[in-house]
């Protein structure tokens, strides 16, 4: 194979991997963007261009709706899981070697399972019956079940922040190790104290991690239709929900794309402003 | 090293090749309680057909689903007979060979001609189960009964109601509480009518559940009391759940439905489908799936389904796309 030594002249390696991103990336994100400007008459495809998707998306004040409320929980999910995330991995970096090792795994895990049962596992745990009603109750906190925990956009918060909270951890860990000791060092050497090692070196070298990390959690939560679904009740019709009814419910897949486009667009933005932001001083 | 690659890679090409033809086999895409071990079973026994079922949560989920496939996922669908115009218009089922469901001579003489399965002088339904999307109430929070569905939009009942995420059933239901003429043939203002009836229930709502076992679950896991339920098999189930619940039609009435088993246009194994449906009608699987499941039979007498009368039976609606999208505002609305 000529896969490395092709650098001047490209052999069958290089032709064969062009084509499978040609494939498998390059012309379905074609499909989907050519979709979107497509119709939907008598329940078949027209495939004939127009924006009369992208104008009834603009026009239709319940989609506007929807569009900003979901970007709006997204962004309190990533809020929240910023500051439990950056405590969860400060907390994690301090520990021994051994056990810093076995909390990330441990950590990690989560994401090898089914997102789905972690979400009825939620469900579980949030529900009138669940675990945390019976704790809060064998606590003497609560007299009755609350039922306000499930079923609401809060429920859909919780799930998320949860489920989530992994993606913003770990970038935060990786930042606090790639600080190197040497710079700690002569931190105390100079007489900082904690706080000022803290808020003079620490939390700015690892801050770009905390911002990959909020972006993963943001453009996961904005797009996602199934916690919304399975733990968000009637307040739980997110963005990521209208596009699955366009193409589960409706056949509508050509507004359903068009849905989809503006969700990426959003999500692409999210992601340059991450990258403006997470380059740290040192890296430039 | 090299050989034993090529071998594996070979005998999975043959696998694959091979795997279609291998057994016989009926693709059903159904709603829950069609497909039980209980008839499943014989029926493989019998006939060396393999059966695997698909469950949807909804008419349009199902709908959605065939004409995104053209059909080519599934064998057998099952459909009420108010849709199946529209799947005929979407060229998605086609008809059954009569002389292999010889069994239809079993169907009782309300079941055996009924006039929305036929088209052209040809059969593109076999009706094989009915029932109702009633009123499901907990005996123990409604002593004396609950009798209107007006109790779903009860300010005294909030946070303890459950209902269907299906576009065409709800705006039926709604058009039937508001007593409007003809439920499926309504006009602008009807639905505006319907579309705020809808809306305004979302204040008392827990969630919509789509399938019947997710209600089921969302039920158990949460305060709820009353639900506009999906058929009988709910409450069947709920009762296996410990659950003192009725099932009933309220004063206003409810929906009913009359299922059958249409073929799918990309049908894989003919032979297998139409020995399903014959199967179906052989005088033993319908009593036990109305013993098992609670859904009325088409062969038999069907023992406790007794408020027919008060079912306003499923018909062609005026614009089936419309009520998706009146369904996804309501959804969407705050």
């Amino acid at each position: 194979m000529t896969v490395g030594a092709g650098r001047s002249r490209p052999g069958i390696g290089d032709y064969l991997l062009w084509s499978v991103i040609a494939l498998f990336i390059i012309v379905p994100l074609g499909c989907f963007l050519a979709y979107g400007f497509f119709s939907v008459v008598d329940n078949a495809i027209v495939y004939r261009p127009t924006v009369g998707n992208f104008a009834e998306l603009l026009s239709n004040p319940s989609y506007r709706a929807t569009f900003l409320r979901t970007i709006r929980m997204a962004f309190e999910v990533s809020a929240i899981n910023l500051v439990l995330g950056y405590a969860t991995a400060y907390f994690i970096w301090l520990r021994p070697p051994g056990m810093r090792n076995f909390l990330v795994i441990a950590l990690a895990i989560p994401l090898l399972m089914s997102y789905i049962i972690k979400i009825y596992a939620m469900r579980g745990v949030l529900g009138t019956n669940g675990l945390l009603n019976s704790a809060l109750m064998a606590l003497g906190i609560v007299d009755e079940p609350v039922s306000a925990l499930l079923f609401n956009l809060t429920a859909v918060r919780i799930t998320l922040s949860v489920v989530l909270l992994p993606f913003m951890v770990l970038p935060i860990y990786i930042a606090l190790e790639r600080i190197p000791a040497s710079v700690l060092h002569a931190a105390s050497d100079l007489g900082a104290n904690e706080l000022q090692t803290f808020t003079g070196i620490i939390l700015p070298l690892s801050l770009p991690g905390g911002i990959v990390g909020a972006m993963f959690t943001f453009v996961l939560a904005s797009g996602d239709f199934l916690a919304p679904e399975l733990v968000g009740g009637i307040e739980g019709f997110t963005y990521g929900r209208l596009i699955f009814s366009q193409f589960g419910l409706a056949f509508n897949w050509p507004l359903g794309a068009a849905l989809s486009i503006l969700l990426m667009c959003v999500a692409l933005g999210v992601i340059f402003v991450a990258r403006r932001l997470g380059n740290p001083r040192w890296q430039r | 090293m090299l050989r034993s690659r090529e071998i594996c890679m070979a005998a999975a090409t043959v696998l694959l090749a091979t795997g279609p033809s291998m057994g016989q086999e009926v693709r059903l895409f159904s709603f829950e309680g069609y497909a039980e071990p209980q008839w499943v079973e014989p029926f493989e026994a019998e006939t060396g057909c393999k059966v695997s079922v698909a469950y949807t949560g909804s008419v349009d989920e199902m709908f959605a689903r065939m004409v995104g496939s053209d059909g080519a996922d599934f064998d057998l669908i099952s459909i009420d007979t108010s849709i199946i115009q529209r799947y005929l218009d979407n060229g998605l089922i086609i008809p059954f060979d009569m002389s292999m469901v010889p069994n239809t001579a079993n169907l009782l003489p309300s079941f055996s001609a009924v006039s929305e399965v036929m088209s052209g002088g040809e059969t593109y339904g076999v009706s094989m189960a009915w029932g109702s999307l009633g009123l499901i109430y907990d005996k123990e929070a409604f002593p004396d009964g609950v009798d209107s569905w007006e109790a779903l939009w009860d300010p005294a009942n909030a946070g303890r109601v459950l209902a269907l995420d299906d576009a065409n059933n709800n705006v039926t239901n709604a058009a039937i509480i508001l007593g409007l003429d003809d439920p499926f043939n309504l006009d602008d203002a009807d639905f505006d009518a319907v579309k705020n009836k809808l809306i305004e229930q979302k204040q008392y709502l827990i969630s919509y559940y789509a399938g019947f076992e997710e209600g089921v679950n969302i039920w158990d896991s949460s305060e709820a009391n009353l639900m506009f339920s999906m058929g009988e098999f709910q409450a069947v189930e709920l009762a296996d759940r410990g659950y003192d619940v009725v099932y009933s039609i309220p004063k206003e009435g409810g929906i009913g439905w009359l299922d059958t088993w249409a073929l799918s246009k990309g049908v894989q194994d003919v032979d297998c489908a139409h020995k399903w449906v014959n199967h179906y009608l052989n005088g033993h699987t319908g009593p036990t799936m109305t013993e098992l499941k609670g859904y009325g039979n088409t062969t038999d007498e069907s023992p406790g389904l007794d408020y027919s009368d008060k079912l306003v039976w499923l018909r062609p609606v005026e614009n089936f796309d419309r009520r998706v999208q009146v369904w996804n505002e309501v959804k969407a609305a705050q």
